[in-house]
């Protein structure tokens, strides 16, 4: 604070009472975890996507629900499937929350590179769910590798650990693609649960179709991934496990490109 | 007005150039083109549906104008560095997550601009939203507290303009006045403060300079005190014990008299100086004599009406109510 009572001229600078700032990338990431820390909706689905698939295995192992001809990795993440709808689900909150509330207009005038908002959410979204994943997938797998007995099948756990937790931040991505396409909340959740949930439920009336439709959904790629039995060829198609979740992320990427070109673009 | 080659601004001026947005075969704003200077409070006037929220909209980089440009301190708002501190706005005070406290809101927006913490305690203190407010969800505000937190993040940046759509909406008697000392105050440092209201007579406390838009139309770009001047119509309220000698006195000086509703003669043509002169000379005792301008209010309805009669837009005279004819 200056002591000069004096008004001060036109022109001259008054001394700033703030450092120069930048609204770069770095700054956007910030933003967007802050927004996210601190909004209990995105926190209860986070955290629930998180603790879902370990207490999922102790319920398979308990129930004794688990298929004979099921590997051990594919019974201990049966939960792992809702989980990566919440996953999605979050990428739609993520986006549609601001739409809803008004919020985005304050943050595409604090970040007006509108490519920044969202590769900043991408970002972080990706980088949370995956870290979020992997421990929480091979957590489930360890609860039922010690609850599930060992008549099943063990099924291969790594690399598929990997893939498995990369599913996540896949869904999550479509979500975030979805959710800023469609804006709206409720809209963009149902339609991004449609896309996970539908091939595998409607694709037994496609007949021979089937694993053409059931296939190509992230739910598929996870569940090959886990070497269920669900994932067999007749049901989800012949496309390996790797290359599905390929499918997936080309897809998702895809997506993602095409809502960034939309929301450079329109009014906010 | 706003040509190529101008000396580049130092501070922040607002130049609309041409602005035209259209939604259809609609336009909300119709090439409209004024520059808002620093130094002074400049209010933006306009009947509902006008264009004034749109027109900030445009000014932020909001919306996508259909042409024309609008620029702030010589640069497009997408290109600058660090937008909060050039240019601090509040579109409406629902710009904030209901679910997210307001110190959370604040701490983002600094985030985002790389702005030191400490801003959003100073922000808060500067608009009186104490640390158990600020930690409270908004969901649960006041539209006057959430209005304070809406001028709270227009002020995080330290910014050289301000742009603020209807920022009294909902605050009382006290909030408007701490308002208007605040916005003139920033104007005294030397800032661009730029303000919209439904609210007249709150803009003609507040405002030095008008922009007044109908329809999204540029109808005067002007000083407050010369647009009144300009469009209203003189007068001099004057009492007296004896109102109808008094009547008699003025006409015969040559003044149009008619009766005020509230009492007393409304005088045309002599100024105040001149009734009192005249009412010695003819030895009246008065009890009121006040000159009386028109409020911003009054002139703007005037001015309004006239510009949509001019542009003959206005809708033809409402068919008289018919009687029932359903009646046995």
């Amino acid at each position: 604070m200056t002591s000069e009572i004096v008004a001060p001229a036109p022109g001259r600078r008054r001394e700033a009472a703030v450092p120069a700032g930048r609204a770069g990338f770095r700054e956007a990431l910030a933003f967007e975890w802050i927004k996210f820390r601190s909004l209990r909706s995105t926190l209860w689905v986070t955290a629930v996507a998180t603790l879902l698939p370990a207490p999922g295995a102790v319920l398979v192992a308990a129930t004794e629900s688990i298929q004979p001809e099921e590997t051990v990795l594919g019974g201990a993440l049966t939960f792992a499937t809702p989980a990566l709808m919440l996953a999605a689900v979050l990428g739609a909150l993520v986006v549609c929350g601001e739409y809803g509330s008004g919020t985005m207009r304050s943050t595409v005038a604090a970040v007006p590179r509108r490519g920044t908002v969202l590769a900043a959410k991408g970002t972080l979204l990706a980088c949370l769910l995956y870290a979020l994943a992997l421990p929480s997938c091979a957590a489930a797998y360890l609860v039922g590798d010690a609850l599930l007995d060992d008549t099943h099948a063990q099924g291969d756990p790594l690399p598929a650990l990997f893939g498995i937790a990369a599913t996540f931040p896949v869904a999550g991505l479509f979500g975030l693609a979805v959710g800023a396409l469609i804006r709206h909340g409720a809209g963009a959740i149902t339609s991004v649960i449609a896309v996970l949930l539908l091939p595998g439920m409607l694709g037994p009336l496609f007949g021979p179709a089937e694993r053409w439709v059931a296939g190509v959904s992230p739910t598929a790629a996870l569940q090959k991934l886990t070497q269920s039995s669900e994932a067999a060829p007749e049901l989800a198609g012949s496309l390996g496990a790797w290359p599905s979740l390929l499918l997936v992320a080309g897809y998702t990427a895809l997506a993602l490109m095409g809502t960034a070109a939309l929301f450079q673009r329109r009014d906010v | 007005m706003a040509g190529a080659g101008r000396a580049p601004s130092v501070g922040g001026v607002i130049e609309v150039h041409a602005l035209t947005k259209r939604y259809g075969d609609r336009a909300a704003v119709d090439r409209l083109s004024f520059d808002v200077r620093p130094g002074r409070v400049t209010g933006f006037l306009g009947p509902n549906g006008a264009g004034k929220s749109t027109t900030m909209r445009l000014i932020l980089g909001l919306d996508t104008p259909t042409s024309g440009s609008a620029w702030v301190g010589g640069r497009l708002y997408r290109d600058l560095s660090a937008p909060l501190c050039a240019v601090g706005s509040l579109l409406d005070a629902k710009g904030v997550h209901g679910g997210r406290s307001a110190r959370a809101h604040l701490a983002g927006l600094a985030a985002s601009n790389g702005l030191p913490r400490r801003r959003v305690d100073e922000v808060l203190e500067l608009v009186g939203l104490d640390p158990a407010t600020a930690a409270r969800r908004t969901k649960g505000f006041s539209l006057g507290m959430g209005q304070r937190l809406g001028i709270a993040s227009a002020l995080l940046g330290d910014p050289e303009v301000l742009m603020l759509d209807e920022p009294v909406n909902g605050l009382d008697t006290e909030g408007i006045r701490w308002i208007r000392n605040l916005m003139r105050s920033l104007a005294a440092e030397g800032r661009t403060v730029f303000l919209s209201s439904h609210l007249m007579s709150e803009l003609e406390l507040t405002a030095e300079h008008l922009i007044i838009i109908g329809r999204g139309r540029l109808l005067a770009d002007t000083p407050m005190r010369e647009f009144i001047d300009r469009h209203s119509g003189q007068g001099t309220l004057v009492r007296s014990p004896e109102a109808e000698r008094l009547r008699a006195v003025l006409e015969d000086a040559g003044a149009r008299v008619s009766a005020d509703a509230r009492g007393g003669w409304l005088a045309r043509g002599p100024s105040a100086e001149a009734i009192g002169e005249l009412a010695r000379a003819h030895d009246l005792a008065l009890s009121e004599l006040t000159p009386r301008r028109s409020s911003l209010e009054e002139v703007y309805t005037a001015m309004v009406a006239s510009a949509t009669e001019y542009r003959g837009t206005a809708e033809g005279p409402q068919e008289p109510s018919r009687e029932r004819s359903d009646t046995p």
